[in-house]
């Protein structure tokens, strides 16, 4: 089942002539890349074939060889401070491993983007802790555990709560199923369903879930060949692949098998 | 191209970063009561970044209690011009206030969008899990007093448990020698001892000069200032060639011991080994506190001529002995058993610095401010440890009579 069906409006995002590469080894040349507003754009990718350099340089983590990155319009190169942290304010990031502050508990680390750009009372920023907390599918009594005695699965949940923690506009997700059992991988996707139509939040999620790339994402776009060489519906993409690897990424086994689950559950 | 102020989210029809027309509506709340009951009108952006107002107009509510059975009263989103998870969470908090105030809220007006969101809220129960954090100061010294008694009881068991298995596992070195890890060996020869030549011979150098200049300075009174050859002779050979390459050593090679094995116990990579069969004391402490006690003397050796080396130069640049003159000296005044008395501290030192480095870095836990805190430990204890045998030593020789 795909989600709610939007009617494609402006870009959030462009990304025009994006060259990157790590000494003599090119990652990706030329480059381009929209994403529009209120959809779930998966992207996906052989792995090792660029997939997480385009999400970090996407935020700003990578630095770029060429080309040019637009956020509503205005190119990320060219931005002041102030709208820079304006960006940062809303938007999300999700690690591959949660990326969470090992020093604080999993209540303080939701808490931290709350801190940092606006200021609530205490006992608010506790209770919208603990929604998002909950939100996400994590006990209670997680609250005041440290990242170092969590499971990788509660680890990335949480990640996930601080990514969401000031309701951002776009949230930028890095494998968010990888590692979780099929109910949680299940419920994170009927989160971000639900987030996107009440929130009107646009996702853009790296990912090899195809379960995850059935149920929810509007638009997948393949990294393969140095570029991204198509952006579909996972339908469109499964019914004409027009490309050896994404032939075999959906209409392999795995992608029958996660297709069909995927009909029979909408 | 839009600026985002102005940008309009087509799902749920409110704008992007703030309301239409790119100003910020700030949040309020109406309350009315009229012939036909009460009503409350919400207005503005009820965001996350406007909770502070939005707490305050809550707070300035005046509704009063109903008194008589539940009152009905209209909830009315029409205003509304922006909603997110925070404002949705403190309307339903605002409802159960009212509730609790005798009122029975009824929301209208509300978007499809906005419905979902107060569904999906209302879907997770919300349970907290407060810990009490109250505890007299007097009490925490008392507590923290009794800690560090225990810790250091600790210490002393580990310690002396990590020298012995150190010793078995140099034991079976001897045994079966092919089990050592030469180019383990070898590296940290080189990072600890190589490497760490110009540093010590630096500051050796400086003390020595340092030294003999003070030492000229105070016997001048006694015109005794050729015996200063002596007292830097004896001095450096003795113990400060020692301290200060013990030092220096721990501060660079006992913290890096502990960060390397702390940030590989943090990755899991010690569990790794141990799950292959592979002993970590034999792969990853012995070859560090053997490279130690090899190097450690060696640098000792340097740092002693370092240091004469500095008073030499003071020598002749303020009492006009030369070279050949002031070795002469030191012949003459000093007895090669200050030089062995010295030397034969080292590889005790270096035990020391090895196994408090390395054995910090086993406990070293799955946070980095574990791995500070356990950096800095190993270089205080360390430190300390080297200050203690060295008096120790110093303590027992004299007694001796060496």
């Amino acid at each position: 089942m795909v989600a709610l069906e939007t009617p494609r409006l402006n870009p959030i995002i462009e990304v025009r002539h994006l060259h990157k590469q790590f000494g003599a080894q090119v990652v990706f040349e030329d480059l381009n890349l929209d994403v529009y507003e209120g959809e779930v754009l998966g992207i996906v990718g052989q792995s090792g074939g660029g997939k997480s350099v385009l999400l970090r340089c996407l935020n700003g983590l990578e630095r770029y060889s060429a080309g040019k990155i637009s956020f509503f319009g205005q190119d990320t190169a060219q931005m002041s401070g102030k709208d820079l942290r304006h960006v940062e304010a809303r938007s999300g990031l999700l690690f591959q491993d949660g990326a969470l502050f090992s020093a604080l508990t999993v209540l303080q680390n939701i808490q931290v983007p709350m801190r940092e750009h606006i200021s609530l009372p205490k006992n608010i920023m506790d209770e919208l802790a603990y929604l998002k907390l909950a939100l996400v599918g994590l006990p209670a009594n997680a609250a005041h555990k440290y990242p170092s005695e969590l499971s990788g699965g509660m680890r990335k949940r949480a990640g996930l709560a601080r990514a969401l923690a000031l309701d951002p506009k776009i949230v930028f997700l890095d494998e968010p199923t990888a590692g979780l059992d099929p109910i949680g991988a299940n419920e994170f996707d009927m989160l971000i369903r639900d987030l996107q139509r009440t929130l009107g939040l646009t996702v853009f999620m790296v990912t090899h879930d195809l379960d995850s790339i059935f149920a929810i994402c509007d638009r997948v776009a393949v990294l393969a060949d140095k570029r991204i060489v198509r952006t579909g519906t996972p339908s469109e993409l499964t019914k004409d692949p027009g490309h050896p690897w994404i032939k075999s990424y959906f209409c392999g086994e795995r992608g029958r098998r996660a297709q069909g689950t995927a009909q029979t559950t909408s | 191209m839009a600026s985002y102020d102005q940008t309009e989210d087509q799902q749920t029809g409110y704008s992007l970063f703030g309301s239409k027309g790119g100003v910020s509506s700030r949040p309020a709340l109406e309350w009315s009561e009229g012939g036909d009951g009460y009503s409350l009108r919400i207005f503005g952006d009820w965001q996350v970044r406007h909770v502070r107002r939005i707490a305050n107009e809550i707070k300035k509510l005046k509704c009063g209690t109903a008194d008589a059975g539940p009152k009905d009263l209209i909830v009315d989103m029409a205003g509304l011009s922006g909603l997110d998870t925070a404002g949705a969470m403190l309307i339903l908090d605002m409802n159960e206030l009212l509730k609790s105030k005798g009122f029975a809220p009824k929301i209208i007006n509300a978007r499809e969008a906005d419905q979902i969101l107060f569904e999906l809220i209302s879907r997770h129960p919300r349970e907290r899990d407060d810990v009490d954090v109250k505890s007299s100061m007097l009490l925490n010294l008392v507590r923290d007093l009794g800690e560090t008694v225990l810790s250091i009881g600790r210490d002393i068991i580990e310690i002396t448990a990590m020298i012995g298995q150190v010793t078995l596992s140099l034991l079976g070195l001897v045994i079966r020698p092919w089990r050592l890890r030469f180019t383990s060996l070898v590296h940290h020869l080189e990072h600890a001892g190589l490497k760490a030549v110009s540093i010590i011979s630096l500051i050796c150098f400086l003390i020595g000069a340092v030294i003999m200049q003070q030492s000229v300075e105070q016997l001048r009174a006694y015109s005794a200032e050729y015996f200063s050859i002596d007292m830097l002779g004896i001095l450096a050979l003795r113990e400060v060639g020692v301290l200060l390459t013990s030092i220096m050593i721990a501060g660079r090679s006992g913290a890096a011991f502990t960060a390397e094995i702390g940030s590989m116990k943090m990755r899991e990579e010690v569990d790794a080994m141990r799950a292959l069969g592979i002993d970590p004391v034999e792969t990853l402490i012995v070859p560090r506190v053997l490279a130690l006690v090899i190097a450690l003397p060696l640098l000792t050796f340097i740092g002693n001529i370092m240091c004469l080396a500095g008073g030499a130069f003071i020598a002749y640049q303020v009492m006009n002995i030369d070279l050949q003159s002031f070795i002469e000296r030191l012949n003459d005044g000093v007895d090669i058993r200050h030089f062995y008395v010295g030397l034969i501290k080292t590889p005790f030192v270096a035990l020391i610095i090895g196994i408090v480095g390395t054995l910090e870095g086993m406990r070293v836990q799955g946070s980095a401010e574990s791995l500070g805190t356990h950096v800095r430990a190993s270089v205080v204890k360390s430190i300390f440890l080297v200050i203690i045998l060295d008096a120790a030593f110093a303590m027992a020789l004299t007694a001796m009579g060496i």
